[in-house]
């Protein structure tokens, strides 16, 4: 096992400042996305700042693959 | 401790402390006022997120209702601290009152977020269900033992043991065994398929009565169960185009408030002193909500995309569900789509003293040993009528004609050019009005004679003239489109119902059907999204129908029909028109309430409690409203109600 934490910027998720906010749901979205990906063990979404921390275990999965995702849901990295 | 547990606890501790500051006020003890405040302000205090989120976006660049409303409390907090009673600030009745109000909205607005949060959480219930499909552990044979490990330490090519009543987990291919699999899961289908060495299972389905030993093919993040949910997350994510107008609304109306609010407060000042200034103010500021505006479509979206999901289909992103409501015209390739793309003997006509089970079990003697489709179709009706069918002594097919054998001491010749002399007149015209029908006629010849004729064809599908006819209820134009020949395409056509058949079409030319059927039309394509590729992409929205396990189809379609049920067409676009209807709704609605809320507040008419009740329920009514979605149910398709002339 080999644990790895990194810390990735995307563009800030649009905040459009409800109350229960469009970015909280959106950093939900995102937060449970990756984590379900085989060998992410957590991960932090910062809806305002777009700061993503995600550990996950260099043995089973790839950084590209997880940043793939980012891209593929549609988050786009700074 | 989950979000939603965290912020429940939160507003239970607000509204213990707000009460319970409430009550000490009255007490007839000592410095009951100082406990009164000193609790209400730790009620207002544990509303920190609020605040933390209202500040924090102001330095990164967003102006956001949270800190209109931690502008709004901070002031109210002042004010009851310093300004109603001239000297001794702390401990007046006043000051109480003030920060009352306060704490009733910090309570108000953490239960808000707490709710919607919670609903919005909800519209993903279809994914986590899904989701929880795939089993954790399998048992796995290594070296020769039976042991169960995670499912994330299970390697492809490994031996999987499935057990009666066991959740599938992984994708794989049956090495031994024999039982009937639950895959509605993946098709939407709740009748369950047989599955024996050869055939391929998928994660997350139900093993029913038998025992399987499977080959892994696919697992984790790679099997079919893990690229739907992939899916529809992504799709999740994917902006519906309306929300572009939503999003211009909120890029206003901060500035707008800000504009508002100074202006109230400017306005009061010199008219009516400061006191009421500050009051109206901090009401314009609480009964901000833009939050109605910027979360209506997505939680539409989401809910819309998970309630397909749970159906079977997966619609792959909010542009579809606006494409899919315009839907006018739905173009339908025949073989495989509407029928059921395998022959199936239709009809046995017997002569003389024949009965229709000799017909078949001759016919069926002599094209046991033959793999083509009219004989398989032969021999699939034998063992449905239970007929036991012995080995043919001498077997020839001849190329283009049909089969030759023997069987005891008779000769048996099958198909309409082996019999020439052995085919009347009468038989002749027979055969021609079958073929006319766009049936194929397969004359069984015994001895030299006659006995009957198998007819085979190719059937339409169960639910093919329900899906038809349902879509003729919303007003939608049915066509069919098909590389067959004219006379088989018009006898389903016929059948069916279709509006318009367009037949014998090479690949290219089901394009330039489909161009032409779009001037004046929405069009939607249904095929099997891969020989059909190009006639999807050129359609307005393109489905591919049994794309569960065919990545290819599910990538290339807009909206991929996980298994067969070509019902399933009409219901996207029923609820594609609900869904862009509540969007649309919402927005008009949110709008005005924000209109309607803002100048009561502005006029001094709501006090900042009701304020900050009315944004709230502007908010959650909208959420509830798109979550709604999530609760839609298609019409049950009755077995046998799509009756085929």
């Amino acid at each position: 096992m080999t644990k790895q934490k990194t810390t990735l910027n995307i563009h800030r998720i649009d905040c459009t400042g409800c109350k229960a906010c469009a970015a909280d749901y959106q950093a939900d979205n995102l937060k449970h996305a990756i984590a379900r990906l085989n060998g992410v063990s957590n991960i932090k979404v910062d809806d305002i700042t777009g700061r993503v921390v995600v550990e996950f275990d260099n043995a089973k999965i790839i950084l590209s693959k997880i940043t793939d995702r980012l891209e593929k849901l549609g988050y786009h990295l700074m | 401790m989950n979000e939603h547990v965290q912020n429940t606890v939160l507003v239970v501790l607000i509204g213990v402390f707000a009460l319970a500051g409430a009550l000490v006020s009255g007490a007839p003890i000592v410095y009951a006022h100082e406990i009164s405040v000193v609790l209400t302000l730790i009620a207002v205090a544990l509303g920190y997120r609020i605040y933390l989120h209202g500040i924090r976006s102001l330095f990164h660049g967003g102006i956001t209702a949270q800190l209109f409303a931690t502008i709004a409390i901070f002031i109210s907090v002042i004010a009851g601290l310093v300004l109603t009673s001239g000297v001794s600030v702390f401990g007046t009745a006043e000051a109480v009152g003030y920060l009352a109000a306060s704490a009733i909205v910090v309570f108000i607005i953490q239960a808000g977020m707490t709710i919607e949060g919670y609903i919005i959480h909800r519209t993903r219930g279809a994914l986590e269900k899904l989701i929880k499909m795939s089993p954790i552990t399998a048992r796995v044979r290594r070296e020769g033992r039976e042991i169960e490990v995670p499912i994330d330490d299970v390697k492809v090519g490994e031996i999987v043991l499935i057990k009666p009543g066991d959740k599938i987990p992984v994708d794989g291919q049956v090495l031994s065994g024999y039982s009937t699999v639950n895959q509605a899961t993946i098709t939407g289908e709740s009748i369950p398929v047989k599955k024996k060495a050869g055939d391929r299972t998928f994660a997350g389905t139900l093993n029913e009565n038998g025992a399987l030993e499977l080959k892994v093919e696919r697992i984790g993040d790679d099997t079919t169960l893990a690229h739907l949910i992939q899916l529809v997350e992504e799709a999740q994510e994917k902006k519906a185009p309306i929300q572009n107008i939503a999003d211009r609304f909120t890029t206003y109306f901060l500035p707008i408030m800000a504009i508002v609010s100074t202006s109230v407060f400017l306005a009061s000042y010199f008219t009516l002193g400061f006191e009421i200034a500050l009051a109206r103010t901090v009401t314009v500021l609480l009964v901000a909500c833009p939050c109605a505006l910027s979360i209506a479509v997505p939680v539409a979206v989401a809910g819309t995309i998970g309630n397909a999901s749970m159906n079977a289909i997966i619609i792959k992103g909010g542009t579809h569900i606006e494409k899919l409501k315009d839907v006018n015209c739905v173009a339908f390739d025949k073989t495989g789509t509407l029928t059921a793309g395998k022959p199936k003997v239709v009809e046995v006509k017997t002569f003389g003293k024949y009965s229709e089970a000799d017909v078949v079990k001759y016919a069926a003697i002599a094209e046991k040993f033959s793999e083509h489709p009219l004989s398989m179709a032969v021999l699939d009706k034998a063992t449905e009528m239970h007929l036991d069918i012995d080995d043919p002594k001498n077997f020839k097919t001849v190329p283009g004609r049909g089969v030759e054998a023997q069987y005891g001491n008779k000769s048996i010749l099958i198909g309409r050019r082996m019999g020439e002399g052995a085919i009347s007149k009468e038989a002749d015209g027979l055969l021609e009005q079958v073929e006319s029908e766009g049936k194929t006629a397969i004359p069984v010849i015994l001895d030299k004679q006659m006995i009957g004729v198998v007819v085979v064809a190719d059937t339409v599908r169960e639910n093919s003239l329900e899906a038809i006819s349902r879509l003729k209820s919303i007003g939608v134009k049915t066509a069919m489109i098909t590389g067959d020949n004219t006379q088989t395409a018009k006898s389903i056509a016929g059948q069916l119902g279709v509006d318009e058949y367009y037949a014998e079409l090479l690949p290219e030319q089901k394009v330039e059907i489909i161009k032409k059927l779009k001037e004046g039309h929405v069009v939607a394509m249904v095929g099997d999204g891969v020989n059909d590729a190009p006639a999807l992409a050129n359609s307005d929205v393109g489905f591919a129908m049994g794309a569960a396990g065919s990545d290819v189809a599910v990538e290339t379609a807009d909206v991929a029909l996980l298994g067969d049920d070509l019902t399933k067409v009409e219901y996207s676009i029923s609820l594609s028109r609900k869904a862009f209807s509540k969007m649309k709704g919402n927005i008009v609605y949110a709008f005005i309430w924000n209109i309607i809320a803002l100048s009561l507040a502005g006029f001094g008419v709501l006090t900042p409690v009701l304020a900050v009740v009315l944004a709230e329920a502007g908010c959650i009514s909208v959420v509830v409203n798109s979550a709604l979605l999530l609760l839609n149910k298609p019409k049950a398709f009755v077995k046998g109600s799509g009756k085929i002339a």
